[in-house]
């Protein structure tokens, strides 16, 4: 930004310097002719000359003429929007010519106008393709314009001419002062063309700089990805863990009460041992499947295949038939119509303590409720069993129950029932279901 | 805000419409032409009336070309007209057309002065070239291209003092004589000298430069590149002069001389001989001797040619009328009455055939001498078209003058003439193709 600021001061300074020496070439080709003719040296001029000079104004009026829309253009160039790459084009191609009818009209007495343009044009012009072109065009024309090469397509009366009707301390007094002028010129542009390789320069370093911290950043967000993609490992992991736990604990525990049973029975009542074998067969083969189904799915057979309700009754019933204990179901909540993670949640809360109560509990009596209070749903269920003995830590199957509502939103509460109640377990989970629709948060 | 753009709006409208009506209903201005002249004759004769030509056929030209004015600036002398003419083109201030004196046409060509006329030539109010004499339109010619337009010549002529010639006897020459006659006339002269101071003289004033015109050559080419100093028929007329002036022995011959009636030739211009032909001017300038004219000797090689001395007329090329400017420059230059009332009053000859030639224009002319001089009317259109037109070009005056130094050297180091001409005609060009 301040670069760009010294930029433009050293292209104002040069179009001052030019201004000045083409108001010099204008005056003195101007008043010079005026000066012989009244002096009667007019006729000595003329033989000199070789040809009649264009009228004095002339230079004055078309140098001038040219010059004010070309420092126009090149100033108000940085206000041209960039996305007109036609419009920018005709401008650069504009600015060109005007520098070039200037040098004309100035007789080719000076040309270092159009380093002035060069150093202007290259310091705008971003594509590369542009920048060579507007220097090789322009270096073309500052060769051509070499006041012996130009003059002889272009006739025209030589400065030391005119300077040589002059006594020679003003000669000197004017020469110096062009010298001076084009050499200040001259280092001008030399100076513009350092500044600007330079800011170049320190641009190229400050993009790669920022390359560098983009490819940092780019690492790390590797990094956090990877990361990610270890915690989703983890979180799936624990959930298979919570689903062997769910349908291979439960499965198990049947199969061992049935069996403890069919042991008792099998001497005293083969029948019913029998029987109770069947039931142990059948529990072990839908463990199978649910095992099978938790590889696939992941998801209870018995929601897989029926309606919610139902496969609440057909669990209970089938645990009163596999267990000793005596299941109350009472069902409170109306239409049991939940989102599937909601069921699954709600199923694996029953069927967990259901089976806690008969494993951990010996409970002879369990009872179910689901009671809805507005949105609210509260799963209850309470035992007569010996409870949970005091200091003992919560175990897996109640931390995954946890965990299952709280996903969801809801919560678990649990604990021993006072003696004076008929002591036991009792276990109640709350939840509010989704409305239907109503997207997984 | 929106009314203070409207209050503005409306105000450039009626300064818009002010504008446009002042331009529509001005006044109708006169196209101006300006004419560059010199005042006096160019031949350097009295002339008391040297803008009564051009005036009236200005106001000719004026009647004929309503809405269209002529002014020239009056009052500049001959001597002057050049750096005049010259600070003007300086000043981007040149007339729309102007007088071209002989010396000037060569400068005024090279430098791109003059706008080419060929165009308005043959264009729809052009003019038919054979109405001028050869060598006065040649003298507008720069490379091919016609320049300007002849508006008076004058030709050398030979003056003769017939006073003189009938002391020795000598019977009056005539008009196609040769170097011969002239070498034995002085050579007459010379040897009936008595050996006393005073005595008379053949010739004075010929120069070997008014001599090789009428040995078919000229000194340079016509384009001005080339010098043909060395050449056989230029270094017989320095020869020629040589052996005349080998006969006044080792005196040299003045103006004096001539005036007091001691020499029997001198050349002159064409003007002189009219501007003192008549009374009374005749019998003040030369009044101890009756005097006549004879066209220029004729050398070995060439004919009774003289050189030929033209003021012209041409347009500038940054005219913006140029159009009208060649309908003024016609009504200067080949208009017959404008040319023979210049004819009349002027000492020039007019470069237009139809009027130089004009019997009842040269009776009025001649009345005085005719009948007693053998230069008569008809010698005129004979100098005319023989005559040849002297080159010009920017860097003549240079050369003639490097021409001059190495002759009158040779002459007088008495080394081989040939030889030191050739060496000095390769300077001269080498210094033409520089400068040209």
């Amino acid at each position: 930004m301040k670069q760009d600021k010294t930029l433009r001061t050293l292209r104002g300074l040069m179009l001052a310097i030019n201004l000045v020496l083409v108001v010099y070439y204008s005056l003195i080709r101007g008043l010079t002719p005026l000066r012989v003719a009244a002096g009667f040296e007019a006729r000595d001029f003329l033989a000199q000359a070789g040809m009649v000079p264009a009228p004095p104004w002339q230079m004055a009026v078309l140098s001038l003429g040219v010059f004010i829309p070309l420092a126009v253009l090149m100033l108000g160039k940085d206000h041209l929007p960039a996305d007109r790459p036609a419009l920018r084009a005709s401008v650069f191609a504009a600015e060109i010519l005007l520098a070039a009818a200037e040098v004309i009209t100035l007789d080719f007495y000076y040309r270092a106008l159009f380093l002035m343009v060069l150093a202007d044009l290259v310091s705008t012009v971003q594509e590369r393709y542009g920048r060579v072109c507007i220097i090789a065009v322009l270096t073309l024309l500052y060769a051509l314009s070499d006041y012996d090469i130009a003059s002889a397509v272009f006739p025209s009366i030589p400065m030391r001419q005119y300077l040589s009707y002059y006594t020679d301390g003003y000669h000197s007094w004017f020469s110096g002062v062009e010298s001076l002028l084009t050499s200040l010129h001259v280092l001008l542009f030399v100076v513009f063309l350092v500044l600007l390789f330079l800011g170049q320069k320190a641009e190229n370093t400050r993009v790669q700089q920022l390359n560098a911290q983009l490819q940092e950043s780019y690492r790390q967000l590797q990094e956090y990805a990877d990361k990610t993609a270890h915690m989703a490992e983890l979180r799936e992991r624990n959930r298979l863990a919570r689903e062997i736990h769910d349908t291979l604990g439960h499965t198990l525990t049947g199969i061992i009460m049935t069996t403890d049973a069919s042991l008792v029975l099998m001497d005293a009542a083969p029948d019913q041992a029998k029987q109770q074998l069947q039931l142990a067969n059948r529990t072990a083969r839908e463990g199978l499947n649910d095992v099978r189904r938790s590889i696939n799915a992941l998801r209870p057979d018995a929601l897989e295949h029926s309606d919610f309700a139902e496969a609440l009754e057909n669990t209970i019933e089938k645990f009163c038939l596999t267990t000793s204990a005596r299941v109350t179901y009472v069902q409170n909540a109306g239409e049991l119509d939940f989102a599937p993670d909601e069921e699954e949640a709600i199923y694996r809360v029953i069927q967990e303590s259901l089976t806690n109560g008969v494993r951990h509990g010996q409970a002879r009596n369990i009872e179910v409720r689901l009671d809805r209070e507005g949105d609210q749903l509260t799963i209850t269920v309470r035992d007569d069993g010996i409870g949970m003995p005091a200091g003992k830590k919560e175990g897996f199957g109640l931390r995954h129950m946890r965990e299952r509502l709280e996903l969801l939103h809801g919560s678990l509460r649990y604990g021993n029932r006072p003696a004076e109640q008929g002591g036991g377990f009792e276990l109640t989970a709350r939840l509010q279901p989704r409305q239907k629709g109503e997207e997984n948060i | 805000m929106k009314r203070r753009t409207a209050v503005l709006l409306g105000a450039a409208a009626v300064a818009a419409a002010v504008g446009i009506t002042a331009v529509l209903c001005r006044p109708r201005q006169d196209t101006v032409l300006h004419l560059g002249v010199f005042s006096g004759s160019y031949w350097g004769t009295p002339n008391g009336s040297s803008y009564q030509v051009l005036d009236d056929a200005i106001s000719r030209f004026e009647s004929s070309h309503p809405g269209v004015r002529v002014e020239y600036e009056s009052g500049i002398p001959t001597d002057e007209y050049s750096e005049w003419l010259s600070g003007k083109l300086l000043a981007g201030e040149e007339p729309d057309l102007f007088f071209v004196l002989p010396e000037d046409f060569g400068l005024l060509a090279e430098t791109g002065a003059l706008a080419p006329l060929d165009w308005l030539i043959d264009g729809q109010n052009g003019l038919e070239r054979s109405i001028y004499y050869d060598a006065c339109l040649q003298a507008g010619l720069y490379e091919g291209s016609q320049l300007a337009l002849p508006y008076e010549s004058a030709a050398m002529v030979m003056f003769v003092n017939r006073t003189l010639l009938e002391e020795y006897g000598i019977p009056m020459p005539e008009n196609d004589w040769t170097w011969d006659d002239l070498y034995t006339i002085c050579r007459t002269i010379a040897t009936a000298q008595p050996d006393s101071t005073q005595r008379d003289y053949g010739i004075y004033g010929y120069t070997w430069q008014n001599a090789l015109y009428a040995n078919g050559s000229t000194l340079f080419s016509e384009d001005g590149r080339q010098c043909y100093l060395s050449d056989s028929r230029v270094t017989a007329a320095i020869q020629f002069v040589q052996g005349l002036n080998a006969l006044d022995a080792g005196y040299t011959v003045t103006a004096q001389d001539f005036d007091t009636g001691h020499v029997a030739f001198r050349p002159f211009l064409f003007s002189e001989y009219r501007a003192y032909q008549p009374y009374p001017w005749r019998v003040k300038k030369y009044s101890s001797f009756v005097w006549d004219c004879l066209r220029m000797p004729a050398g070995p090689e060439g004919g009774n040619t003289s050189e030929l001395h033209t003021v012209q007329v041409g347009i500038s090329a940054r005219s913006s009328h140029t159009e009208l400017a060649w309908e003024l420059l016609c009504s200067l230059c080949a208009d017959e009455v404008t040319q023979g009332q210049l004819f009349l009053q002027s000492q020039g000859i007019s470069p237009l055939r139809d009027v130089t030639e004009n019997t009842a224009l040269l009776n009025r002319i001649f009345a005085e001498t005719q009948g007693t001089s053998t230069f008569n009317s008809a010698a005129i259109g004979e100098i005319m078209r023989t005559a040849a037109t002297v080159p010009q070009f920017a860097a003549r005056e240079q050369a003639v003058a490097m021409a001059e130094t190495a002759v009158s050297g040779a002459l007088a180091d008495n080394a081989s003439l040939t030889t030191s001409l050739a060496a000095a005609q390769r300077e001269i060009d080498l210094y033409l193709q520089n400068t040209g």
